[in-house]
């Protein structure tokens, strides 16, 4: 077992009356990755402000590698890499002149900094275009070299404030790639996203924010089984099959027809595999399939069901 | 847990912060090196002010009060050279603070105050470039000064009075944190003092009160004490009144900027 290298322990900040954070608990190891999931205002980028030591904490107590957030910001300003919400590359200099920047910041010694950089560059596919201005970057470009310059000294705990926000699907996915390296190499996480998909994909474990305080907190799958379940949508060309396309799948409770929308909505308890066996046993029963979707519980199922559970 | 073993114990104190400030400084000259217009803004300006005035008084204050008008103007437009360079460093500080990268620099193992001071040194290196330009082309009017040591001591005044300007700049800049604001605020406090000044005219003909400030002012004693190196001619009280400006200025203005910068 892992010592954890993030401890959090009761954190609260209040700005005004707005309770902004409200009592937040939870560790990461070493090698995994925390998804601090929430909508706009839940208290994410507060949490990571606190935890890299931008702002102070009303309450509560947080280690990083042993160091307390508070009373020994320097140290633990050496053992974090923070990518924040906004971009913080400088758009006049090329993406090498950056991570050398930080390296220097970082006080890297000088031999150590150019392998670095060159090592960074080569391992996150920066190669086409480190030596052009960031001002020329696309969206995608730019918010790499920040996600990758939080890595420059080794950090043992990283913080990413939303970083795939306004990135294409195909950067999204590199992107999730580079974050779970960066965990591979040993290093404690801790992402933030407004998407469940993502906190799926990447995080080992999840904890769900809304108005600053936890609503909901788990190992992914765990969570997952907890949100709901998967439900199949199919589209029959012919609304006179549905009664027996909803005979073929499965048992009545769980299956739903509309004839006027030729519609049949099935919640599944195995998501994919058993959407699968419903569709093929459709199609082998020769009734026409127009259009079918697998809708996922989104964040907003979560919420719904975990606020009506609080009230 | 106990704390990890840091992977390599990095200089601090006095070394590490010097080591920030050069660092920020060197990034703040590449920008400057790919983008020359932030150097020649202020030549510009400087020759600017050099040729309108020439064109505007000099026949005027050479005729009446029997001065080489060219000595007189020069160090005057030095000095502007060098405030209005100054300038630059709000700037571009509160552009920095503004956005992302503020806070970046804030969660780096730095010297906080290193990111002002970078930009402080950064811009002063620039304006050393700027006021020597522009001193070349004083010379082409005709302006000299008497000896290397004096053009030495006069520049040197010149590019540390802009120095505490920056970090008059700095101060603005962190309390305010809004490039616009940062140049409009410059219009009420930098323009009467270099108008409010002996940089283009001598100040007898002003009334008293207005006379009292435009002597004293630090714009008005470097110039006063340029001239006086310039010239060969007795500084009276300016270049110790000089220097003494700068100090002040330097002694109020680091530590509140830093104040400023650390409260948000
Ligand atoms: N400096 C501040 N002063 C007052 N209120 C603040 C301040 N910063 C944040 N808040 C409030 O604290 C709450 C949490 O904000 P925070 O930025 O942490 O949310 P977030 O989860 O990061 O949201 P988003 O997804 O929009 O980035 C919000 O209600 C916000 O308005
Ligand atoms: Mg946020």
């Amino acid at each position: 077992m892992n010592q954890p290298v993030i401890v959090v322990e009761g954190l609260r900040k209040v700005y005004g009356d707005v309770v902004a954070v409200a009592g937040l608990d939870f560790e990461v190891e070493a090698g995994t990755i925390l998804g601090l999931l929430g909508p706009n205002g839940a208290g994410k980028t507060t949490t990571i402000e606190i935890l890299t030591t931008l702002r102070r904490a009303d309450a509560g107590r947080a280690t990083i590698a042993g160091f307390d957030v508070g009373r020994q910001p320097e140290l633990v300003r050496r053992v974090i890499g923070l990518a924040g919400q906004a971009a913080a590359v400088d758009d006049r200099l090329t993406a090498r002149e950056n991570l050398d920047l930080f390296a220097r910041l970082y006080k890297l010694p000088a031999p150590e900094r150019r392998a670095r950089v060159d090592e960074l560059i080569e391992r996150f596919d920066l190669g086409g275009f480190a030596d052009r201005l960031v001002a020329t970057y696309s969206g995608g470009q730019r918010r790499r070299l920040d996600v990758v310059a939080a890595l420059i000294a080794r950090p043992p705990a990283i913080f990413l404030d939303e970083p795939t926000t306004g990135l294409d699907p195909r950067s999204r996915l590199e992107l999730w790639r580079e974050i779970r390296a960066m965990a591979d190499e040993g290093a404690a996480v801790v992402l933030t996203t407004q998407y469940l998909e993502e906190a799926d994909r990447l995080a080992d474990d999840i904890v769900i924010i809304d108005r600053g305080e936890v609503v909901a907190r788990g190992a992914a799958d765990e969570l997952k089984k907890d949100l709901g379940r998967d439900v199949l949508v199919v589209h029959v060309s012919d609304p006179a099959d549905l009664p027996r396309a909803a005979e073929l799948a499965g048992d009545g409770a769980d299956v739903a027809t509309d004839a006027g929308h030729r519609m049949l909505t099935v919640q599944l308890g195995d998501g994919p595999p058993e959407a699968l066996a419903v569709l093929r046993r459709l199609s082998d029963a020769g009734i026409p399939v127009e259009d079918f979707q697998l809708r996922r519980p989104t964040l907003d199922d979560v919420f719904l069901t975990h606020t009506e559970v609080r009230r | 847990m106990s704390a990890v073993d840091l992977p390599f114990e990095p200089p601090s104190g006095v070394r590490g912060a010097l080591i920030d400030v050069w660092t920020m400084a060197r990034r703040d000259l590449i920008r400057t090196m790919r983008q020359p217009e932030y150097l020649s803004f202020s030549v510009v300006m400087g020759v600017f002010f050099l040729v309108l005035f020439e064109l505007v008084f000099g026949g005027v204050i050479a005729a009446g009060a029997g001065v080489d008008y060219d000595q007189y103007l020069v160090p005057g437009v030095l000095v502007i050279t060098a405030v209005t360079g100054a300038l630059q460093t709000g700037n571009t500080l509160a552009v920095d603070l503004q956005y992302g990268a503020d806070k970046r620099f804030r969660s780096l193992p730095m010297s906080r105050m290193a990111v002002l001071a970078g930009r402080t040194v950064a811009d002063t290196i620039r304006n050393a470039v700027a006021v020597g330009l522009v001193a070349a082309v004083g010379y082409a009017f005709g302006f000299r000064f008497t000896s290397a040591g004096s053009a030495v001591a006069a520049l040197a005044l010149t590019v540390g009075i802009g120095y505490a300007f920056s970090w008059i700049n700095a101060a603005i800049a962190a309390k305010v944190r809004s490039a616009e604001l940062v140049g409009m605020l410059s219009m009420f406090w930098l323009f009467p003092l270099m108008f409010g000044s002996n940089l283009f005219t001598p100040t007898v003909a002003m009334p008293a009160w207005v006379k009292a400030f435009a002597d004293n002012q630090p714009i008005s004693v470097v110039a006063t004490a340029v001239r006086a190196l310039a010239n060969g001619s007795d500084p009276g009280l300016s270049v110790v009144g000089s220097g003494a400006w700068i100090v002040g200025l330097l002694v109020v203005f680091v530590p509140l900027s830093v104040r400023l910068y650390r409260r948000a």
